[in-house]
């Protein structure tokens, strides 16, 4: 008689089952009660972007930064007022226009005992100058030429060129790797760090322990971490769990499975988050912002009245008020964020919304409307479908232009597709943000300089060369202001950048837990390292 | 035809269709747009890291030689080194694989064993009401849009009742036992969708062979000869229907282990395979892509074989390879 | 219990009545609510879909009320730029049923074509067979999103996209019955009457082979409508028309799938009834076509 085929094989499928099966970790401790705080709590922080890489030179996504944030420090932080700050480097400058220094602290250790010095520093950008790694830090080396450790705490930096801004941008962007651990590996470039050699080595305040790709990354302590209150942080473990679906990542942290979500609110759920009990949102300054720039290559965008025309056919306050539900501030239309306080110039003004204005400004130029008021004007628009907010606005965009007479096709890409077009030039109007826009002579130099690595208005004014080349070996701040306002009161009258507006960033996390600091932009927001070590659960 | 022989020619059939699948991944990744160093340098790229890039990628190279190259490594048991995570893809892959495997799995086992009594109760009844009612049950399962079903899901039973945690695969934190539960009260949501999803052709299928096997001679004959209804029932006919459901399992793994589950671990923030693969679509990663596309058509013809000698065992009137 | 009838080969079914098997079928299966009930609310859809423009105005701009639940003014509730979301329903029919339609059309013809061909030509059938079985071993979904990716989101991508992905299972199924069709002695009597290939194919073997093709093509066209809601949620939709999957993909990339439960709720609701139609449709069609093979 045949055997039951149907138990066979439903014994089979769990036996192949259990010899795939994942297997539980082994034990550990947990957290503990003490007074009115939880010692030794947990923070488990969503993301919804996974982990690629964990080689900071590298760096692939937002949540790889968040995580080596915690491992590897920077030399400079940045304050509220978008100046920046002390973090491994005490003291920092310039001896003479050629030859920069960091100071750093004294006494630290990475978390395999070694001494962090001045030398990791040296190695860092050495080695980042000559693998040249696929990384932000390698482009804010061009004039960088080489670092020497002359002690323990004082690194000297050798210039190709005099440039202003490399010690503060190479100190902001730049994290400090430990040369015992990349060094061996070869070119820093190819090197994965993904701990297959006993692990990680961190500065704190925490190190990577264990991983489990897609579904959590777990931190835990480093004891000695002196940058924060009392030296040592306050959370036991930090777990990054990952959730591509932000509605997921929302009913998860209502439900308390997680406790902050790093990755900012879409701005339609901040009210409702706000009004939820048991749920904080905090406001996250933004650090840099969202434009559309013209491709001065075409014969049409060329003209400066037709970039006018266009400029002045757009509603801003509607975009901010609908798409952004308030949470977006106009920059005056400059390229220099209200959020940096000592560069901000607030008599730059917005353009206004004005189609009549449009279509008269048109006509001066030389081009007629047809019977329907339509100009023979038809631009290709090109944008990210990635990112929700723009394309929300590109069709707020098109809708404003063809009340001016002014035709737009959307051509809304997947990412990938829409660096590359962007890289080639292979577009009309360019519309898209930029996250960090933190220096405004090196933003400058990179957006407005024939050349330059984001210049996709491929401007190449000799004037307003002068003044970003100017303000880039201006070692002077009171010096470099003024230059930095007039460049960008000409980008603003010239349109040749149309910067719309700043959001600011909201983020999420359960009441329990207190003691973040707010940095701006989202990649440090209240995750960065000493927010988070501060962080603290009630009970 | 001998088994050895039969085994063998199967054996000679899967490789063809792995080596079929590889080559149309390879292809298409390199002839469609798509340029990877821009996914990993993004607006960092300067010709000199993008050119680097294409040659520590080999994509440089013309086509038919990295073709060549690629067979060879593979024939070495070597899958390549992921661009954007830079471990080699065996490690990656294998990380997402078992959460997949696992996902899948428990919701066939429960897909089975649901199904086939719900396909004989409503063949047994065909015509009437019960039948009708598993045939909207059945159809209306295969109709609902998987993410929004598991929102839902996750809403009513992870938020406003609590009974189940939202996202992921386990607990961080639990040892021992409590892993074990933790990783269980993870499955049963997304399990249950692929279920909802899924059980729709089982049932129907079972209903509709069983229904045609009850019209046949044999069972006329059992009738016949006296046997109970209820017997003829259970013995013989769904014996015969075991035989296209047990097809309908493997062209099932086939179809949601290599796709469907993309919404499910997107939606419940599951760690597989499936997820995996969209993230290494995103960011461009050809030796991932290839190595996933690869381990899937291994699988669909692992189990294509191990189904087709099921099929020769259970059914009495097909000799295995006739 | 029916009296035992052996299983009769469908073509060569001999009808009971008077009247030809096309009415039988059509009287049986009116005889069947869940199948008239399905119909109706295809022909509904269609009709949606069809008559967008009298029925609401296209979802343009933006509006005040972001994220408003369904009220007098807005019947299924705005979305994230304050749209109303019937409207978008409304025309995002279209869109849908185009792609679910054109897809499964090119599947379809292109399936048929090879089925049919390679059951008459026996040289061509051992190629086609195997490219059939190993097309269908290709994993559907990630190919799909990869191949949307790369080329770029846009109605004819998603249109060839799901064609190219849906032809093998349509050629599977149809060429079955065309084998057993062509070994038929009329058809073989047909061959000496006449050398053309594409007469008799045409004449006899198309017919033949039709009821399983109007079942294929209510089954593809349903599953194609979930294809396409798919790849729209995963981002890979076309961006500038509405449809039913991009309503979802709004709501999913705006965090309000559990917050504005409109959202997601009426174009969900709108696939479903559209799948749930088509299957019970074909379901209801086949078993009225074939009587043996149900119970009465």
């Amino acid at each position: 008689m045949k055997s039951r085929p149907r138990l066979i094989t439903v014994a089979v499928a769990v036996a192949l089952l259990a010899a795939c099966a994942p297997e539980a970790p082994s034990a550990g401790g947990g957290g503990s009660a003490s007074g009115n705080q939880v010692t030794d709590a947990t923070l488990t922080i969503a993301t919804t972007t996974d982990v690629v890489n964990y080689n900071p030179l590298v760096g692939n996504s937002r949540s790889d930064y968040w995580i080596t944030n915690l491992m590897y420090p920077h030399l400079l932080s940045i304050g509220p007022d978008g100046d920046k700050q002390p973090e491994l480097a005490t003291k920092w400058g310039y001896d003479n226009p050629t030859s920069g220094y960091y100071e750093i602290r004294s006494g630290l250790k990475w978390s395999d005992g070694q001494p962090l010095t001045a030398k990791d520093v040296a190695f860092t950008l050495n080695a980042t100058k000559r693998d040249a790694p696929a990384g932000t830090l390698t482009g804010q080396l061009t004039n960088f030429e080489s670092a020497t450790a002359v002690s323990d705490t004082r690194v000297e930096v050798k210039l190709s060129a005099p440039d202003s801004t490399v010690i503060p941008e190479v100190g902001f962007w730049g994290n400090i790797v430990p040369q015992h651990v990349f060094e061996p590996a070869g070119s820093v470039a190819k090197f994965a760090n993904d701990g297959s050699n006993g692990g990680w080595v961190s500065a704190g305040p925490y190190v990577l322990t264990s991983v489990q790709r897609g579904q959590s990354y777990t931190m835990e302590r480093v004891d000695n971490y002196p940058l924060v209150d009392g030296g040592k942080p306050k959370a036991a473990k930090i777990v990054y769990r990952v959730f591509p679906d932000v509605n997921t990542e929302i009913l998860s942290l209502k439900n308390g499975d997680v406790d902050v979500i790093a990755n900012s609110l879409p701005p339609a759920q901040v009210k409702g988050l706000q009004s939820t009990s048991g749920i904080k949102v905090a406001e996250v300054p933004g650090l840099g912002y969202s434009h559309m720039t013209y491709n001065m290559t075409k014969p049409d965008l060329a003209k400066k009245e037709v970039r006018q025309a266009l400029a002045q056919a757009v509603d801003y306050n509607a975009i901010r008020k609908v798409v952004l539900q308030d949470q977006g501030v106009s920059t005056g239309s400059s390229p220099i964020m209200p959020v940096l306080k000592n560069f901000y110039d607030d008599s730059i003004k917005e353009y206004r919304y004005d189609p009549e204005g449009s279509k008269k400004l048109l006509q001066q130029a030389g081009y007629t409307a047809d019977g329907n008021g339509n100009f023979p004007l038809t631009f290709r628009l090109i944008y990210s479908l990635q990112d929700p907010v723009t394309t929300q606005w590109a069709t707020l965009v098109k809708d404003g232009a063809a009340k001016a007479g002014i035709t737009i096709e959307l051509q809304g890409l997947e990412r990938n597709t829409y660096l590359a077009k962007t890289n080639a030039g292979d577009f009309d109007i360019y519309a898209g943000n930029f996250a960090i826009m933190d220096d405004p002579a090196t933003n400058m130099a990179l957006t407005y300089l024939p050349k330059g690595a984001i210049n996709y208005s491929y401007v190449d004014d000799p004037a307003l060369n002068d003044l970003i080349t100017q303000a880039r070996v201006t070692f002077e701040r009171d010096k470099q202001k003024p230059i930095l306002q007039k460049a960008a009161k000409m980008v603003r009258d010239n349109v040749y950048d149309n910067v719309m507006y700043t959001q600011n960033l909201y983020v999420a996390y359960r009441s329990d837990w207190s003691g973040f600091s707010v940095k701006p932009s989202e990649l440090l927001s209240i995750v960065n390292p000493i927010s988070v070590a501060s962080a603290t659960k009630s009970k | 035809m001998s088994l050895l022989s039969f085994v063998l020619k199967r054996i000679g059939r899967g490789l063809v269709t792995i080596w079929f699948a590889v080559t149309v991944t390879f292809l298409m990744l390199r002839l469609l747009p798509g340029d990877p160093a821009i996914a990993i340098a993004s607006t960092n790229m300067t010709p000199a890291i993008r050119a680097e890039l294409l040659r520590t990628y080999g994509l440089d190279q013309p086509l038919p030689v990295q073709y060549v190259k690629y067979l060879g490594q593979l024939l070495q048991g070597n899958l390549g080194i992921s661009f954007s995570q830079n471990i080699p893809v065996t490690d990656s892959l294998m990380e997402m694989l078992p959460w997949t495997l696992l996902l899948v799995g428990v919701s066939l086992v429960v897909t089975v064993l649901l199904g086939i009594p719900l396909g004989v109760a409503a063949a047994a009844r065909a015509g009437g009401v019960l039948d009708r009612l598993v045939q909207v049950i059945a159809v209306t399962g295969q109709s609902l849009f998987v993410p929004s079903v598991g929102i839902l899901l996750l809403y009513v039973f992870g938020l406003q009742l609590g009974w189940f945690p939202i996202g992921g695969a386990y607990t961080d934190g639990t040892y021992g036992g409590a892993w074990y539960l933790s990783v269980l009260s993870h499955l049963v949501l997304p399990c249950l969708s692929l279920v909802l999803v899924q059980l729709g052709s089982y049932v129907l299928t079972v209903r509709s062979t069983l229904i045609e096997a009850l019209g046949e001679d044999y069972v006329t004959l059992a009738h016949a000869n006296g046997l109970s209804g209820r017997r003829v029932l259970w013995k013989h006919a769904l014996r015969n229907a075991l035989l296209p459901t047990t097809t309908l399992i493997g062209l099932q793994i086939c179809l949601y282990l290599v796709g469907g589950v993309i919404l499910i671990e997107t939606v419940y923030a599951y760690p597989g395979i499936g997820r995996g693969m969209f993230d290494a679509v995103t960011r461009l990663d050809f030796p991932l892509l290839q190595g996933a596309f690869l381990l899937l058509a291994v699988v669909v013809v692992v189990v294509n074989m191990i189904t087709d000698v099921v099929y020769g065992l259970l059914d009495p009137r097909v000799k295995v390879g006739a | 219990m029916t009296e035992p009838t052996p299983p009769v080969d469908p073509v060569l079914h001999v009808s009971s009545t008077v009247d030809s098997p096309a009415r039988n079928t059509w009287r049986r299966f009116l005889r069947e609510p869940l199948g008239v009930a399905a119909l109706v609310v295809l022909l509904l859809l269609v009709f949606v879909a069809v008559a967008a423009p009298l029925l609401a105005d296209y979802p343009t701009g933006y509006g005040n009320a972001v994220l408003s639940p369904p009220s007098g003014g807005n019947w299924f509730g705005t979305d994230s730029l304050g749209l109303d979301v019937y409207s978008e329903v409304v025309w995002g029919a279209r869109q849908s049923l185009l792609v679910a339609a054109a897809a499964s059309l090119i599947a379809i013809v292109f399936g048929t074509l090879l089925a049919v061909l390679g059951a008459y030509f026996r040289r061509l059938d051992a190629v086609i067979s195997v490219i059939v079985d190993l097309t269908l071993s290709l994993p559907v979904l990630p190919l799909m999103i990869l191949v949307a990716a790369l080329i770029g989101p846009s109605t004819i991508t998603i249109i060839l996209v799901i064609a190219a992905f849906s032809w093998p299972e349509v050629t599977r199924v149809v060429r079955s019955q065309a084998l057993a069709v062509v070994r038929l002695p009329y058809v073989d009597a047909a061959r000496l009457m006449t050398s053309s290939p594409a007469w008799i194919i045409r004449r006899h073997v198309i017919p033949a082979v039709m009821p399983l093709i109007l079942v294929s093509v209510v089954l593809t066209s349903s599953r194609a409508v979930l294809s396409a809601a798919g790849l729209a949620f995963l981002g890979l939709g076309d961006p500038n028309t509405w449809s039913w999957g991009r309503i979802l993909y709004e709501a999913q990339q705006a965090g309000a799938m559990s917050t504005a439960w409109w959202l997601p709720l009426f174009p969900s609701l709108a696939i479903f009834l559209l799948v749930l139609a088509s299957t019970l449709l074909s379901t209801a069609y086949n078993d009225a076509r074939n009587p043996r093979r149900n119970k009465s």
